[in-house]
């Protein structure tokens, strides 16, 4: 089949969603398929910004190329997924969550603070609403993206988990002496959260924070909280690293920090459970609750500094109990037959 | 990795006991300089279109830029938005998409430059707009009623062109700077738009990659198998040689019945036997085919630029072109790199049997077209340096 995947994105800015499109062209093509990406790109603001975008891809013509035809198109991102087509497979990402669930967020939401945010808001929801539907199929990234979707839209979508990029390479070395936090750092990942509860944490717990920042206000923000908190010689800050150097961080780390606000899905979780590592989440942390069993494979904090710093406490004094939690999650990780194999078979049916 | 802290000894040493006051190991260091956001250079966005599943000199034209970006130091990104030009309001559509989108800035950091290409990308706005035209729609402009295209047969086809012409005149010029990709595509801007362009010359992919080798019998002809580059023009002008000349085509057919036609022909005129059809051939193969022809035959419908002609250049090979063929124009000198032919079956033949019968001075041809190729100085940095000036 000729497919196409179409996703939006902002230019310079690669994440987890970007990993995942780029790697399910390759499933594509692994399985026979001749599979390309469609990158349309996104800016969010100011709110008239969004409206405009979402009509640029209603405006795109993908139904055939040179008078052949396009067999698939599978949509990822919003806008990306508007844009129109006979045969179309929606696999949410997410939709546009300032619209939704993270509307009056006190940090995240932003289209609450424009005079038009309310009118944008309705046109992102009428225009998900009326339009997903036209898709012939609707999966979506996680349990927490379909709840949602029926929450605000009344829409089914199934959850479709996909493997990490290079889920064979994860794996145990030992438990050292540090927590292992990589994302991007930005807001709702809360490097901030782990920050303060870093600096009232009993015993003399590390964090390395790996993974670059979406802007260098975000970055200022961390640097200022590490400093006013008097935590610089509990936290090493690596900014960018290389994957087989994110491989060796899991591999030797006590444990893992993953407490973003309802994240989508977080391959960080899964890439913990690969490395055979106890997470430690938040119970408003979404995605990664769906994986990380309380006290099995791992602790769910409440999203207080008070709260995470008892669970580091707890993981950093029971060196035994955490390896056991983590090998627990490499069981819990096998058991749920993640493959990219499952994801095509699906998304083409 | 080679971290400090990343040793296992050094978990060996922890095993079994707890961490805490001074048994702890020097915590590690809060590295103050990597907090610092590095200096990337600018950051660039480069706006094309793209045909899915299509792959051709525009694309490798584009990744070449991005490369020589990102080797001065920038970063740099291309966006390609998907482009279908049937039926002709598709075009309307997406020209509006372009309009509607704004690379103007990522989270709040400025895109220092947008680079556009093709139409209708470059119509995206963009307050540093630079456009490096590679051709406009040429359907609308020097290809309207042209045999091969279509645009001026729809019902609305007369509306279309009209409204390509009125965005490329009022919003090509909203940009800081605008060159084109040759003289060629600036002349064209010039006298349909009347707005004038600086032509700005880039290097074949791997340009130093190609060399020369002794020629053997065969001219050679790379390109697609493409009713605009002429296949069929070059097969029945093979009849009409009186030497028993050679030609190897290589490239993929793109149009299999213009494919099926050239076949027939070479058959009906009974030059099957010295004709050789190699299909898509590898960089590599491609290389070793320019070093070893004794010249190589480029002979298209207005070309905007064509690579081919500056590859048969570097291999230092002379070149057979016509002249209608556009951009070729601007790099071979008749009877001096090369031969410029009318676009006739006589003329082409006796280009062929001319080089075919002097090889001496075909070899002189050669080194000559390598000559001005060097003195032309066309080179990525230089390109780099003008789009950015």
């Amino acid at each position: 089949m000729k497919v196409l995947v179409v996703t939006s994105g902002v230019p310079f800015i690669r994440g987890g969603a970007e990993i995942l499109a780029d790697n399910l062209c390759q499933a594509l093509s692994a399985a026979g398929h001749t599979a390309e990406l469609i990158f349309i790109p996104f800016k969010h603001y100011p709110p008239s910004r969004i409206p405009e975008h979402m009509l640029a891809c209603r405006l795109l013509d993908l139904t055939e190329t040179c008078g052949v035809r396009i067999d698939r198109v599978i949509g990822l991102k919003f806008p990306a997924y508007l844009t129109p087509h006979p045969n179309k497979v929606i696999w949410l990402l997410h939709q546009h969550r300032t619209a939704y669930e993270l509307w009056d967020h006190p940090m995240a939401g932003d289209l609450i603070h424009h005079p038009d945010g309310p009118v944008v808001r309705e046109a992102i929801r009428q225009a998900d609403r009326e339009l997903i539907p036209e898709a012939k199929a609707v999966y979506t990234l996680s349990e927490n993206v379909s709840d949602r979707l029926r929450r605000f839209c009344g829409i089914a979508g199934e959850p479709l988990y996909n493997p990490p990029a290079h889920a064979a390479l994860f794996h145990n070395n030992f438990a050292g002496d540090y927590f292992f936090f990589p994302s991007r750092v930005t807001g709702v990942k809360r490097q901030l959260l782990v920050i303060e509860a870093l600096a009232r944490c009993q015993e003399r717990t590390l964090v390395r924070f790996a993974g670059e920042a979406d802007s260098p206000r975000e970055l200022a923000a961390c640097v200022d909280a590490i400093r006013q908190l008097k935590v610089e010689d509990r936290v090493e800050w690596l900014g960018w690293i290389s994957e087989e150097q994110k491989r060796e961080l899991y591999a030797n780390c006590l444990g893992v920090l993953f407490p973003p606000v309802d994240e989508d899905y977080g391959y960080v979780t899964l890439e913990a459970m690969l490395s055979s590592k106890p997470v430690i989440t938040c119970a408003d942390s979404g995605g990664p609750l769906e994986f990380v069993v309380d006290r099995q494979t791992g602790l769910v904090a409440a999203p207080t500094p008070e709260s995470l710093a008892r669970a580091m406490d707890a993981l950093w004094a029971d060196r035994r109990g955490a390896a056991a939690k983590g090998e627990a999650g490499r069981a819990r990780y096998e058991g749920l037959k993640i493959s990219w194999e499952n994801v095509v078979e699906k998304l083409l049916c | 990795m080679g971290r400090p802290g990343l040793q296992p000894s050094r978990c060996a040493r922890q095993s079994g006991g707890r961490v805490g006051g001074p048994e702890v190991d020097p915590p590690p260091h809060f590295r103050h300089k990597t907090l610092m956001p590095k200096s990337h250079g600018l950051r660039i966005l480069i706006a094309t279109v793209r045909v899915p599943f299509v792959q051709g000199g525009a694309e490798i034209h584009a990744e070449g830029l991005r490369r020589a970006l990102r080797e001065a130091g920038h970063q740099a990104e291309i966006i390609a938005i998907p482009f279908k030009w049937y039926p002709p309001e598709r075009i309307l559509d997406q020209m509006l998409a372009c309009r509607l989108l704004d690379l103007s800035e990522t989270v709040g950091v400025a895109v220092d430059r947008l680079i556009g290409l093709k139409f209708p990308a470059y119509l995206i706005p963009h307050p540093r707009k630079v456009i490096w035209l590679l051709h406009q729609h040429r359907q609308a402009y020097d290809l309207w009623q042209h045999p091969l295209n279509d645009l001026h047969r729809y019902p609305n086809g007369d509306e279309v062109r009209a409204a390509i012409h009125r965005a490329d005149c009022e919003l090509i010029p909203q940009a800081r700077h605008v060159f084109a990709n040759s003289r060629n595509v600036a002349g064209r801007l010039q006298t349909f738009c009347g707005v004038q362009a600086a032509p700005l010359y880039h290097p074949p992919q791997d340009a130093a990659r190609f060399y020369t080798r002794p020629a053997e019998d065969f001219l050679y002809f790379p390109s697609r198998i493409n009713p605009l580059k002429r296949q069929d023009l070059v097969l029945e002008a093979l009849a009409q040689t009186r030497l028993p000349v050679r030609v190897y085509f290589s490239g993929s057919a793109e149009e299999p019945a213009f494919e099926r036609k050239c076949v027939a022909l070479a058959r009906k005129n009974g030059c099957a036997d010295r004709v050789q059809w190699l299909g898509s051939v590898s960089e590599e193969e491609k290389r070793d085919l320019y070093a070893r022809s004794l010249g190589v035959l480029f002979p298209p419908v207005d070309e905007d630029y064509g690579y081919i002609t500056l590859e048969a250049m570097l291999a230092q090979k002379p070149v057979i072109t016509c002249k209608d063929s556009g951009g070729p124009l601007e790099f071979v000198v008749h009877h001096q790199t090369g031969i410029v032919a009318e676009p006739t079956l006589e003329a082409l033949a006796a280009a062929m049997d001319s080089l075919w019968e002097d090889r001496e001075r075909a070899r002189q041809w050669g080194d000559a077209g390598r000559q001005r190729y060097d003195d032309l100085d066309i080179d990525w940095s230089h390109v780099v340096e003008k789009l950015l000036a």
